[in-house]
């Protein structure tokens, strides 16, 4: 049987574990599940009779030794320092049985003849338990300190196991230098000025005609524009759509078999990468949205996030509707829509009684984040209160909180915080047979190629039959790492080197590819929930972009830092080129 | 012959003889008693981290276990081989840090 650590697989006992087990009935290490003490604040586990007990060697007196091992078959405490002397081995090797014994700091078994540390998978689920219903305990009252401590730590090693060549920019060799001279036209040309404006503003930059209260479609358009992926899709002829009309003109003559919200992307695109810079009307577009999304066709004001979903599906179910055949969203392979922004969930339910997990992955093609209820860091009042001692915690506990501006890493951390669920929200566990609290924690299994995170600003009460819209400011970063949000980082940041409790394909999907993201586009709301305006600044050759409707304006960085985000979209680093400033000044 | 888990130890016969605690034991025990040693071990965790300690061991470790091979190393080989260089290593302003909230402490808790 192979079990699993963090992905590897875990040594094999050695002959005195297999012993010990065997002489010791199914559950040998049951008795000290007891003894399994959780301190505060770093949330470490411990071995402790009595919650107060000082440990000491029982051959020295000595309390003050950096590792006290207590045996697990007669519950004594020796101190073990093999160049010294070590009571633990001389216990072990004086009474046959007693070998095995647990370091009472870290809670972690030892076998004293071998000098090294074992493991067992039902005491290390113990462990896991006990430290898991510690760190809710102390977030629902105080704001957790372990968890914020440790999710915010170094980068996974698993993630760059991979070797990957470095980049180098492309230089054309001599071959090249020449069929480029001969057969290329300079993009940007004096003798193009026609075309391209004098202000030398980069392609695709062309204002949307507001076609009344459109602003919704206006700005995710712009952020799909110059979404990396999906515009070298659609600008490399992926989606021709000259060719998808006349084969559905072929199969079906009916107007709705013409409908492809493709084909209108495509021929968006065309429009405004033309280098044509008067403003263009999605007109045919918005029809065609229209006709997908029928309770939605109106002039009224839309949600933004709300006509972005609706517009991935739209893509999404045209190709479904040709090929036949349904693909996992999560494969990415269905459509160029999933392909570009679906990514996988993986959500872990706890039972708090028995440990039992279960683990469910779904797809996602966008993640969507509370901001904080209340001002300022929720967390840092409370913890200071509960260590009564001097402020040296309360800085260093809280590194992401910038006293007290809610930052989108912050909303992450809370996305992937285990959260304990309502008593009115009992999981039935399978273990159990019975409803039971239970603790929840998401995480990422697999990220897109391009992540969209959507800020929870619009809040619907059912209770108080009323919405409102959260002003609240939230810093973005320019550049993202996701590292500490994928699954395998935050199982293995909390539990560290145990064995997990609950199995689980962890190698992660996103192996593949490396968890920086760059910042591409920020779609911005201004106003009220029923008369608000909606704005997207575009980073194109690391200049920022105000698209507001038809008017497009160059603006400096630290405006797009100031502004309210709604959705921000980034982009896998590997995917983004920081094109050189001086483009089509050659 | 079968022994409980639970069994608590015997009692020591050295605490009859009347041993005097050193002082070094004394000021353990209170430390240990009020939660001061648990919020100073987290304190140095995080600042031995900060400063990249942890990150020197660690490479230090990982190298041996290179050199060895993975199934021929133990936990007491490693705490063997990184103590003396992690003592040395450890920066002056951590220990003075740690030395002042000792004493801080020492002295609101009145000896």
């Amino acid at each position: 049987m192979s079990s699993k650590i963090n992905g590897h697989v875990s040594p094999q006992p050695c002959p005195h574990l297999l012993d010990f087990r065997s002489r010791n009935g199914p559950k040998p290490f049951r008795a000290l599940h007891d003894c399994i003490r959780v301190k505060p604040p770093g949330g470490c586990a411990a071995i402790r009779r009595e919650p107060s007990e000082v440990p000491r060697c029982g051959t020295c007196e000595e309390s003050s030794r950096s590792r006290l091992y207590a045996c697990v078959a007669c519950a004594a405490v020796f101190c073990h320092a093999p160049l010294l002397h070590s009571h633990a081995s001389d216990h072990a090797l004086s009474i046959p049985g007693h070998e095995i014994a647990v370091d009472v700091d870290r809670a972690e078994l030892f076998c004293c003849a071998c000098g090294d540390q074992v493991y067992d998978r039902d005491f290390d689920a113990a462990v896991v338990l006990a430290q898991t219903v510690n760190a809710t305990a102390t977030t629902s009252t105080s704001g957790s300190t372990a968890m914020q401590c440790s999710v915010a730590g170094s980068q996974p090693e698993n993630l760059r196991k991979r070797r990957r060549v470095d980049y180098r920019p492309w230089e054309p060799d001599s071959g090249e230098h020449i069929s480029r001279g001969n057969q290329s036209i300079p993009l940007l040309d004096a003798t193009n000025a026609s075309l391209v404006s004098s202000t030398q503003q980069p392609w695709g930059l062309r204002g949307l005609n507001n076609l009344g209260n459109t602003c919704f479609m206006n700005s995710i358009l712009q952020a799909l524009l110059h979404t990396p992926p999906l515009r070298n899709y659609f600008l490399g002829d992926r989606h021709n759509r000259y060719y998808c009309q006349q084969k559905n003109g072929a199969i079906n003559g009916t107007k709705n078999s013409r409908l492809c919200l493709a084909c209108d992307m495509d021929a968006i695109f065309s429009a405004v990468f033309s280098g044509d810079r008067t403003p263009y009307s999605p007109a045919k577009f918005l029809y065609s949205w229209w006709q997908h999304a029928a309770n939605l066709a109106s002039y009224e004001q839309q949600d933004a996030h709300e006509f972005f979903i609706s517009m991935l599906e739209g893509i999404h179910e045209k190709v479904e509707k040709d090929k036949r055949k349904s693909q996992s969203p999560g494969g990415g392979d269905c459509c160029i829509a999933h392909r570009v922004f679906s990514g996988i969930l993986r959500s872990d339910v706890m039972c708090m009684v028995c440990g039992f997990t279960s683990t469910t992955y779904d797809p996602c093609v966008d993640i969507s984040l509370d901001l904080e209820p209340n001002q300022g860091g929720s967390g840092k009042s409370s913890s200071a209160k509960s260590l009564n001692s001097c402020n040296v915690e309360a800085d260093c506990m809280h590194p992401n909180q910038n006293g007290g501006i809610s930052t989108l890493n912050g909303c992450l951390e809370r996305f992937t915080r285990a959260e304990k669920l309502g008593s009115d929200q009992k999981f039935f566990c399978q273990k159990c047979q019975v409803r039971q609290e239970s603790l929840k924690q998401m995480s990422i299994r697999k990220l897109p190629l391009v992540s969209c995170f959507h800020v929870k600003r619009f809040e619907h009460s059912s209770i108080r039959k009323m919405s409102r819209k959260v002003d609240r400011f939230l810093q973005f970063p320019f550049s993202l790492d996701m590292a500490p949000y994928l699954s395998s980082s935050i199982l293995r940041s909390r539990f560290g080197n145990r064995i997990f409790p609950f199995d689980g394909d962890e190698q992660d999907a996103s192996n593949d590819l490396s968890t920086e993201f760059e910042l591409f586009a920020v779609v911005t709301h201004s106003g009220r929930l029923d008369a608000g305006h909606y704005v997207t600044y575009l980073r194109l050759s690391n200049q920022w972009y105000k698209c507001d409707d038809a008017w497009i304006t160059q603006v400096n960085e630290s405006i797009v830092r100031a502004a309210q985000g709604y959705m921000m979209f980034y982009v896998q680093k590997v995917l983004y080129y920081k094109e050189s400033e001086n483009q089509g000044t050659s | 012959m079968k022994h409980s888990v639970n069994r608590p130890p015997t009692p020591d016969a050295a605490e009859d003889q009347g041993k005097e605690p050193t002082l070094q034991e004394i000021i353990n025990i209170k430390l240990i008693e009020s939660g001061e040693k648990e919020r100073l071990m987290e304190l140095l965790r995080e600042r031995l981290i900060d400063c990249g300690w942890k990150d020197e061991m660690k490479a230090l470790c990982r190298a041996h276990v290179k050199k060895k091979g993975r199934t021929n190393v133990t936990v007491d080989d490693l705490v063997h081989l990184i103590t003396p260089k992690g003592r040395a290593s450890v920066p002056d302003s951590v220990k003075a840090e740690l030395l002042q909230r000792i004493r801080t402490f020492l002295m609101s808790a009145a000896l």
